[in-house]
């Protein structure tokens, strides 16, 4: 099979993280919980896993890192820590059902959208400067759009809202392991992510980057205070209420080792270079458009529209064919809609570390054999 | 043996705690608050050797790390808090 729907999930991970994952299950206890040893070595993986975190997203203080179980649990920490009732939030165009949906949810909530054409980061950045006025209780943006791979003006927003006051919080879930994410360089109030994409963790995993005062979406035991009935007022506690996935954070560590070992910047050029490579076959092939972003506008995944083809019937062609896409609406029905291609949806490719050159080209060709057949 | 014993407010802050000790050369052991002396509840404490107390207090302060209690644990196993 030639997988290549890694911004849903890396498949193929360093050996390192599922030997991590079980050597944890069978030796590790619960963190904060007991003196004993294999609870304190617990403690010890959680700890080294907050250090290799802080140290690969630039955030001063490990007590920052919030073990979470996947980007969406973050942001929902993230936006009920800053967003209440009747609240006004300003979005980009780009997000995913993990932002919408929680802003949703909130009573009278409203919500701005600083939409900007695909690929156009002035065009992005021009809607942000309009609409995040005072008064606006926080901004939320993806750092890459999980369905086009546009890379948005992150660093800029980030110095517009320190500027104006105005919390920011970046879903970095197509980002992390990849670009350059800087809590602490972008002053952030959140950061949220996965560990199972970009950083080759075990799926279950993520991290909540904190950088301000946080609302605790669950409640229980903490193994501290234990007297006291209100969630700690510090973190990592305040925000990690029962046991711990002790073994998934085992695995998020090892994967965050091999990111660093390896180098974010490197793996991005190489999902550049392999989702380039397909772009450049299938832009010559008539009946497909490939939606490509010029001037480091978009990162290593990228979608198309098959003239004729519903884009479902194409990613289970290929599927057929032993290639592993996503097709639909990615969860993101906001991106399709500022893209316009909310009526079509479109097929999604996407790369990892461990994707080949010759697997790009296979794929290619795949995706042009189905449009030849659907001429027929 | 005697030690003193760092009151910390969760095991992050604890190992923090260690780790920054570490770095200067003073051992520090994370190990959980014994009930007696922990009015909290569950809790961790660092337990240093007896003649690293002023040395610790200095490098913790120097680093924004305040202890929030510090007790003396004698040979006999009794407590007794050290206003620092």
């Amino acid at each position: 099979m030639i997988y290549l729907d890694s911004a849903a999930t890396t498949l193929e991970k360093p050996g390192t993280v599922p030997r991590a994952c079980a050597w944890a299950m069978t030796h590790l206890a619960s963190p904060g919980r007991g003196g004993h040893a294999p609870g304190m070595g617990a403690g010890e993986l959680m700890y080294q896993m907050r250090e290799q975190a802080a140290r690969l997203f630039h955030v001063d203080d490990p007590e920052r890192v919030v073990l979470t179980s996947n980007a969406t649990h973050g942001l929902n920490i993230a936006i009920r820590s800053l967003v209440g009732p009747g609240g006004t939030v300003v979005i980009s165009g780009y997000e995913h059902n993990a932002v919408t949906r929680p802003v949703h949810a909130i009573p009278e909530v409203k919500v701005k959208v600083a939409g900007g054409p695909l690929f156009d980061s002035e065009g992005v950045y021009a809607a942000f400067e309009r609409e995040v006025t005072p008064g606006v209780d926080a901004v939320i943006c993806n750092h890459v759009s999980n369905v086009f791979g546009f890379v948005q003006p992150v660093e800029r927003i980030a110095r517009l809202c320190r500027e104006r006051g105005v919390p920011l919080i970046v879903d970095a879930s197509q980002s992390a392991g990849v670009l350059n994410v800087d809590m602490e360089g972008w002053g952030a109030a959140f950061v949220a992510m996965p560990g199972h994409k970009g950083l080759y963790g075990p799926q279950g995993t993520g991290l909540l980057l904190c950088g301000s005062q946080t609302r605790p979406v669950l409640f229980g035991g903490t193994g501290s205070l234990s007297a006291q009935q209100e969630m700690p007022d510090f973190l990592p506690d305040r925000l990690e209420a029962g046991t711990h996935n002790v073994c998934g954070a085992a695995g998020l560590l090892e994967g965050m080792k091999f990111v660093a070992r390896t180098g974010a910047g490197r793996i991005h050029r190489h999902e550049q270079m392999l989702a380039g490579r397909m772009m450049d076959t299938l832009e010559r092939c008539p009946g497909i458009t490939v939606f490509r972003g010029n001037n480091g506008s978009q990162s290593g995944l990228y979608s198309i529209v098959l003239d004729g083809l519903d884009c479902e019937e194409a990613g289970a062609a290929l599927a057929k064919r032993g290639i592993a896409v996503r097709a639909g609406l990615h969860c993101a029905p906001l991106a399709h809609r500022t893209a316009g291609t909310l009526d079509t949806g479109t097929v999604r490719f996407s790369f990892s570390a461990f994707n080949r050159r010759d697997q790009a080209e296979r794929a290619a060709e795949a995706v042009r054999e189905l449009v030849r057949a659907a001429k027929k | 043996m005697v030690y003193y014993l760092i009151i910390c407010r969760s095991l992050t802050y604890a190992q923090r705690t260690a780790q920054v000790l570490e770095r200067v050369g003073i051992p520090g052991w994370v190990q959980r608050s014994p009930k007696l002396i922990s009015k909290e509840g569950c809790g961790y404490c660092v337990r240093i050797p007896e003649r690293r107390l002023a040395d610790a207090l200095t490098v913790l302060r120097r680093e924004g790390m305040s202890p929030k209690q510090v007790f003396l644990q004698t040979a006999e196993g009794e407590y007794s808090e050290v206003k620092s």
